[in-house]
């Protein structure tokens, strides 16, 4: 963290006497304001979360012991779980319990829920990350190849949006019946036939760590349809912002400064527009990366991939309170951590951020 | 029209820099083609300063994007003719012979300083590119007058001034010690003190680097102070070029003439219309005013010349319609601290009459009128603004006349939401909205109209229709003309006192033009940093400033040597 705000310090902020002032440098400032906001959050959060808990129909101590159970055994599971308990009572022991680590036992699984999440998130990171890298990429040529007129843009861009404009769902199962089921170029699901050597628990990270080739390539081969489809939307949320920035700071009055020195135009596109271009598409990547985090659920089911997608969907329908409490505060760190990241290197991007 | 294809201007024998030949050019603008320039001949010889004036729309900045080669794609360009720069031909040679030709002969200054500058990356690291190392930056730096040089190469262009940020410009523009610089209006968007100062940069840096300027303007007397031949735009025509001195005192074409003639001056003869007294019979003294005479107290910073209105004569005081009384505004910035907009203004405005606030970016008087109209709350002290039977409130008209109409309502509709509260019928409403637009000199006609079917000036008519459909009691004018042509500005001005003339309104108009305070208003208030250092009758405070600022404000204003002295008619004699 520190050394993180170090650095940021250095780049943003200026070395020289004429940008300091009293007291902390603006751009720490920005920076502990962003994180303490992004504290706060997840406290209200994790309110909201236990809040929607027990307000809920079904009973937890019931799912717990079975629908067959005695009333009396029902009973004795409440008060054991401490359902008694007043309402902040409970919420400060879940939040204590929570900032150790502990977020209960799933009422499904009967494993702590800390112990699930660490089974399954490590798959859903590797097929959200890979998406989304996918989505930039993607996006980035979207964009690009617009605003620069690029010949043959305009077709990859049109079969985006094609792709873009069907429900995630449907490209998955239309994706599995032409790519599975007729050409069987590849696998309908799972993430492959290799054991994971480890240490992350994600396939290819892990396989490609150890060298193991045939493995990283079966992963990848696993990888390929289902991050394609959680890719398309975002990647066109995001070409289409970064194509409109584009094309506004390409007509700016400093571009043509830029170009007026005798720039190559390579140069004036990284060192004048691209930074310029960048902030409002990093705030759509930060959005659309936290509704990748929540479009898996969809994704992993119809791929059977082994993440906290599935492992939310088998808890609702049993009222798994501890499970999906533990899901929708990890789903919503990510979303807060991954927006605070954006503004940051927004911040970085633009030094005017910071200054106001 | 192609007079320049005589050479009889030119100055020596040399190779001309830059040379433009029977050059036509049309660009696609909102989707039409339209010719914006026809057989323009033109060249700039090595070391000259040759001047560019004509309006917006006559293509001049048009031809200084094509000397840089860099007309937008977007805009489809078809050229006829040539237009070459050190021999390289600069419409259709191939982006890697034209390139090297910016880079190395070619240096540029534009308009805007705000904005022509990269806003994401150091000042430092901008210079380096075309100078390539620091030091050499430093040294232009010190060189167009930047102080602290070493200390402005880490700091970005948001937190230089406008006039510093045009001096890195120049720099920029001089690096590559250049054959020719094209500088696209390089002070409009500066402060006359500032643009003085630039100017006599501009011609230094001919001096010292031998270099050719075009210098491209809409102020004569810009033009004439610093141009060695100028060249007259006019449609995209070349009308007149020739000895600047000689077009100037002897324009043989009648666009130019009227160029000059739309000049205002500080010492031109006031048009008549300006001259119109203004009257506000329908107003007895004192009727209902609320506001006690003395609560201004002592008015403005200590400037004496306190003469009541127009005239010298002493006459019964007036009841006042706006009485400002220590007015101070404090912005909290997070890194300077406070900065104080407004320190402790005391003015007063009779019923019916006008005061100019001049002064730089920054002197407060925008904030000042922002605060009478409500617009902004003050620190300390009060605005008062008493009713009367000419109208109540105070209604503002803004610089920008095409940012402050809304885009898509109507004309009709922007004026009638006005009336709303009148509960007028719709026929009424109707009458009242041409009426009104008749009064600002528009056509019933353009009540359909959204604001970007508008010319510059349309639009500033209907801002102008907006503020009086409800007569106000104050009309507040923040720079309504200074983004118009000379022309248009004029005319736009002489429309403001007709309005005051019929409906008896109290204006007061902000701007940085000395020659626009001096038609607008019958006293002046002269502004710096927050306060008011001078106070008086128009033509009393500008023939004998008493504060060192004004004369200093006074002589910053370009002027035309023979003719500004002359109090005779403009377009007298020379025909």
């Amino acid at each position: 963290m520190t050394q993180l705000q170090t650095r940021l310090t250095g780049l943003a902020g200026g070395t020289r006497p004429a940008t300091r002032t009293l007291g902390v440098h603006p751009t720490v400032r920005f920076l502990l304001r962003r994180l303490g906001a992004a504290v706060l959050l997840l406290f209200v959060l994790s309110l909201v979360v236990f809040t929607l808990s027990t307000i809920a129909p079904g009973d937890p101590a019931r799912a717990y012991v079975g629908a067959n159970a005695s009333n009396a055994a029902v009973a004795e599971a409440r008060a054991r779980l401490g359902l008694d308990d007043p309402f902040l009572v409970r919420y400060a022991r879940f939040v204590g319990h929570a900032l150790t680590g502990d977020l209960g036992r799933s009422l499904r699984t009967r494993h702590p829920v800390t112990a699930d999440l660490a089974a399954f998130l490590p798959a859903t990171v590797e097929l959200v990350l890979t998406a989304f890298v996918l989505a930039l990429v993607l996006g980035a040529l979207f964009a690009v190849s617009g605003a620069l007129r690029w010949p043959g843009g305009a077709v990859g861009r049109g079969v985006l949006l094609l792709l873009a404009t069907a429900p995630p769902f449907l490209l998955a199962i239309v994706g599995v019946v032409v790519f599975f089921g007729s050409l069987g170029w590849l696998p309908a699901g799972g993430v492959g036939d290799f054991e994971d050597p480890g240490p992350f628990g994600m396939q290819a990270l892990d396989s490609l760590l150890h060298g193991q080739a045939d493995a990283w390539a079966d992963a990848i081969w696993h990888l390929a349809l289902p991050s394609v489809v959680l890719a398309v939307a975002p990647a066109v949320a995001v070409g289409r912002v970064l194509r409109a920035s584009l094309d506004t700071v390409l007509g700016m009055d400093h571009v043509r400064t830029a170009r007026s020195k005798g720039l190559t135009e390579r140069r004036v596109l990284v060192g004048h527009v691209v930074r310029n271009a960048i902030g409002p598409a990093l705030s759509m990547a930060g959005l659309q990366l936290g509704f990748m985090f929540a479009g898996v659920v969809v994704v992993e089911q119809v791929f059977s991939w082994p993440g906290i997608g599935n492992y939310l969907a088998a808890s609702i329908p049993v009222a798994d309170f501890p499970a999906i409490a533990g899901v929708t505060l990890v789903l919503g760190a990510v979303y807060v951590i991954t927006n605070t990241v954006v503004d940051l290197l927004q911040a970085l991007a633009d030094p005017r951020v910071s200054a106001t | 029209m192609s007079t320049g294809a005589a050479p009889t201007a030119s100055a020596g024998p040399a190779e001309p820099v830059a040379r433009v030949e029977n050059f036509s050019l049309s660009l696609v603008r909102h989707g039409v083609r339209r010719e914006v320039l026809h057989g323009v001949d033109l060249s700039v010889a090595p070391g000259e300063i040759l001047g560019l004036v004509g309006e917006s729309g006559s293509g001049k900045s048009v031809l200084a994007l094509s000397l840089l080669g860099l007309l937008p794609d977007a805009s489809r360009p078809e050229a006829e003719g040539r237009v070459s720069v050190t021999g390289v031909d600069m419409l259709r040679a191939d982006e890697r012979d034209r390139r090297p030709v910016r880079r190395t002969a070619l240096g540029a200054v534009f308009q805007d300083p705000m904005t022509s500058l990269n806003p994401t990356m150091r000042i430092g690291r901008q210079l380096r590119e075309v100078t390539g190392a620091d030091d050499t930056s430093v040294g232009l730096l010190d060189r167009v007058g930047v102080r602290d040089a070493a200390l402005r190469l880490s700091v970005y262009p948001h937190e230089l001034s406008g006039g510093l940020r045009q001096r890195v410009m120049a720099a920029m523009a001089v690096a590559r010690r250049p054959r020719l610089i094209v500088a696209d209006e390089p002070t409009t968007a500066l402060d006359v003190t500032v643009q003085a100062q630039l100017l006599t940069l501009l011609r230094e840096l001919r001096d010292d680097f031998g270099c050719s300027v075009l210098m491209i303007t809409h102020d004569l007397g810009v033009a004439d102070q610093i141009a060695d031949r100028l060249a007259v735009l006019y449609r995209g025509d070349l009308v007149e070029l020739g000895p600047a001195r000689e077009v100037v005192r002897h324009p043989r074409h009648a666009y130019t003439r009227a160029l000059l003639g739309a000049r205002l001056s500080l010492t031109g003869e006031r048009d008549p219309r300006f001259a119109r007294t203004v009257t506000v019979a329908d107003e007895p003294d004192g009727t209902g005013g609320p506001v006690g005479g003395g609560a201004g107290g002592p008015v403005g910073g200590g400037a004496g010349e306190m003469a009541g209105d127009t005239t010298g004569e002493p006459r019964p005081a007036r009841s006042p319609a706006v009485t400002i009384s220590g007015l101070r505004r404090e912005f909290r910035v997070r890194r300077a601290g406070v900065i104080t907009a407004l320190d402790g203004v005391d003015l007063t405005v009779d019923r019916g009459a006008a005061l100019a606030i001049v002064g730089e970016s920054g002197s407060g008087k925008s904030t000042l009128l922002r605060i009478v109209a409500g617009l902004e709350t003050a620190t300390a002290g009060s605005v008062r603004i008493a009713e009367s039977t000419s109208g109540h409130g105070a209604q503002m008209v803004f610089q920008d006349a095409g940012s402050s109409l809304t885009p898509w309502l109507s004309v009709g509709e922007m004026l009638g939401e006005r009336l709303r509260a009148e509960r007028l019928d719709r026929a009424a409403s109707r009458r009242r909205v041409v009426e009104t637009l008749a009064l600002v000199g528009l056509d019933p006609d353009v009540v359909g109209a959204r604001p970007a079917e508008l010319s510059g000036g349309q639009r500033q008519r209907v801002a102008l229709a907006r503020a009086t459909i409800v007569p106000p009691a104050v009309l507040l004018c923040d720079e309504p003309t200074s983004a118009l042509d000379a022309s248009l500005a004029r005319s736009v001005l002489g429309l403001i006192r007709d309005i005051r003339a019929e409906l008896g309104t109290t204006v007061l108009f902000v701007t940085h033009d000395l020659a626009v305070a001096r038609l607008m208003g019958d006293r002046i208030a002269v502004m710096r940093a927050g306060r008011v250092v001078e106070l008086g009758e128009a033509e009393a405070l500008l023939a004998d400033p008493q504060d060192p600022y004004t004369r200093q404000l006074l002589d910053a204003v370009p002027t035309i040597a023979e003719l500004d002295e002359r109090p005779a008619p403009l377009e007298g004699g020379t025909a």
